[in-house]
């Protein structure tokens, strides 16, 4: 019976001491970036109806989410995305409310994730939506919230890939290509297979130029001058509005001093259904995913009422706390400053001591073993800890430092006025 | 400078990787010294090779174990992976094809159960699913999947088609082409982005060189 009491399932794991403190800092140091920038925190339920994420099959197929059902037969689902959540929120409780509505989140989502490479089935995003406005200003705020919350977390090295899917939309509109040969040519491209486009777009009757322009799509990347080469090629006012939206957005970002994180990707064409603007993710070393993505979603809010357009992005915890690892980035670890043990004689004194040292800002931790103080040192070297106050009674104290082996003695006056 | 890695297929595929790698600078001595080690390197270049089973080689890309892997459109297309395709390297050309018996040329869609045997249960159900819009029942197996229709297993195969003999002296035909394929030169999508130059230059030179070949044609 039970064989499978002591294990956890596939692809959800135990964050224990080490790196659930370093993922509650991560936490709070982003939760304080986004704090600072005007962004209120939202929490959306775990479980959620089907149906709320159903009508993005672009972006969440329903075989990767996990689904169940309530008492009255209805299929419920733990979030695969938080994004949804707030949309629904923004469409409905807070449809009244004087925009732009900047809400930001941290928690959970699930999701029938294949597992490596720093991918779980439940994992944490952290990310913000700003709704109901629909200036470049926005989507440039979001980029560069992103760029200082990755620089929060100590990752200096990454880049953030701007792509603008209105671009890649207009061409194929002038294509007249049918909705399955665009779905394939946005395939392609997507993994730069440029074989594949030139015998899709040869099959075809497409203009010489807008034929040349589509084959260097998947070349298309690299620094802002790549926007004029393009504008160039060509004539198309749907992508050339693109074009001058996705130019405004990266010179908004040079005034932000963030231009070196930057750079273009009009290759980019994931989630067409979803995203109706700019589009990014960002990279860096060591992880062979991105470790945050986002863009303009201006009809997802509409499809729970409300006109609105919306801009956002999360970012993956779990991937930054990799790449921290995997690029030797050091991290704050935790620890304790000082065990305090005592004699029945000293008890009142101890608990007095404690008090006033962790008002201080200390952490101490109080021994409850009231074993020797041989075993006490024990338990003080295994966990790190340096030192031992032993509280003899309330005249005699004794400072072990366990580093070099020395004692002290001296008086509850003296060791609370030496802070 | 960190280490670029480059994950190459075991078998066919390996030493015509090796030859275009040397050909673009890259030092494969190594590799070539049929060393025990698995991981082998070029110092100057900063450069770490492994060899892998074809079928891996692309799960070691998407997940950026590999930055680059050299590998089949056959297996690319059955692990669908999330990778940048970059080059086609030409070499090791063959045919997916849908094979049978020849009665059954022109007639596949009047077959109502069809059995498909294959080592490729993943592009069949593609095929079959979303270009013919055909349900099918797949019969996975390892190895001379011709076996299959002659012995009552199944109606018809999918599988690598080269020459054609194999096929045609156990009295099967190629019934529809499903893809060329030759080996291709896959990309982790974050390491296209975060070396960028470094790779594009190695994708560059061995461009260049598979159309001077081209060319001597």
């Amino acid at each position: 019976m039970g064989k499978w009491k002591i294990y956890t399932p596939e692809g959800v794991q135990d964050i224990l001491f080490e790196d659930c403190f370093m993922k509650r800092n991560l936490e709070a140091k982003i939760r304080g970036l986004f704090r600072s920038y005007g962004y209120y925190e939202i929490e959306t339920p775990t479980v959620e109806f089907y149906d709320a994420f159903a009508a993005e099959s672009d972006l969440i197929p329903q075989e990767t989410m996990f689904k169940f059902f309530d008492q009255q037969g209805r299929i419920l689902v733990l979030r695969p995305d938080i994004t949804i959540p707030v949309a629904r929120v923004a469409a409905t409780k807070y449809k009244d409310r004087e925009y732009p509505l900047k809400s930001f989140y941290i928690g959970n989502t699930f999701k029938y994730n294949e597992l490596g490479g720093g991918k779980q089935k439940e994992f944490t995003q952290a990310g913000v939506e700003v709704m109901c406005v629909s200036a470049p200003e926005a989507d440039a705020e979001v980029i560069a919230t992103a760029i200082n919350a990755v620089k929060a977390t100590g990752i200096e090295s990454f880049q953030i890939d701007i792509g603008q899917v209105e671009f890649f939309k207009g061409l194929m509109e002038e294509t007249g290509l049918s909705a399955q040969d665009i779905e394939q040519m946005r395939v392609l491209i997507d993994s730069k297979d440029y074989l594949g486009i030139e015998e899709l777009v040869k099959s075809h009757n497409i203009a010489d130029n807008l034929k040349e322009l589509i084959l260097s799509l998947p070349r298309l990347f690299g620094s802002i001058d790549v926007i004029e080469k393009v504008k160039k090629m060509t004539s198309n006012e749907r992508s050339l509005a693109a074009l001058e939206n996705l130019k405004q957005i990266l010179e908004i970002l040079e005034d932000y001093g963030l231009s070196k994180y930057v750079s273009i990707d009009l290759g980019m064409v994931q989630s067409l259904n979803y995203y109706t603007g700019i589009i990014f993710r960002g990279f860096t070393y060591g992880i062979g995913f991105p470790i945050l993505s986002g863009g303009r979603y201006d009809k997802l809010v509409e499809k729970f009422g409300k006109n609105c357009p919306a801009t956002g992005f999360s970012l993956g915890i779990n991937m930054i706390m990799m790449a921290l690892d995997r690029q030797k980035i050091a991290v704050e670890k935790q620890g304790v400053d000082s065990l305090i043990c005592y004699k029945r004689e000293g008890r009142k004194t101890a608990f007095e001591v404690c008090q006033e040292l962790r008002e201080q800002g200390l952490v101490v931790e109080m021994d409850i073993t009231m074993g020797s103080l041989e075993d006490v040192k024990k338990y003080a070297a295994s966990k790190g800890i340096g030192g031992i106050i032993y509280i003899v009674d309330s005249e005699n104290i004794e400072v072990h430092n366990l580093e070099n082996g020395e004692m002290t003695a001296t008086s509850i006056g003296e060791l609370l006025n030496k802070r | 400078m960190r280490y670029l890695t480059i994950a190459l297929s075991k078998g066919r595929l390996t030493d015509l990787s090796i030859e275009l790698f040397e050909g673009v600078g890259i030092d494969c001595s190594e590799l070539k010294s049929n060393s025990r080690k698995l991981i082998l390197s070029d110092e100057t270049n900063k450069i770490k090779f492994f060899l892998a089973k074809p079928s891996d080689v692309p799960t070691y890309v998407e997940y950026g174990a590999a930055d680059i892997g050299i590998v089949g459109k056959d297996t690319l297309m059955e692990e669908g992976r999330n990778l940048y395709e970059v080059l086609n390297l030409g070499f090791a050309a063959c045919r997916m094809c849908i094979a049978g018996p020849v009665e059954l040329q022109g007639k596949l869609d009047q077959l109502n159960n069809k059995r498909v045997a294959t080592k490729y249960p993943r592009i069949a159900r593609e095929y079959f699913e979303h270009k013919r819009r055909e349900s099918i029942e797949v019969i996975k197996l390892n190895g001379s999947v011709e076996l299959a229709p002659l012995v009552g297993l199944s109606e018809v195969i999918v599988d690598l088609v080269e020459s054609g003999r194999t096929l045609k002296e156990n009295g099967l035909v190629v019934l529809d082409t499903i893809a060329d394929i030759s080996a291709r030169m896959v990309v982790n999508r974050v390491s296209m982005k975060m070396e960028s130059e470094r790779i594009n230059r190695i994708i560059d030179g061995i461009r260049k060189q598979l159309e001077k070949g081209r060319e001597k044609q």
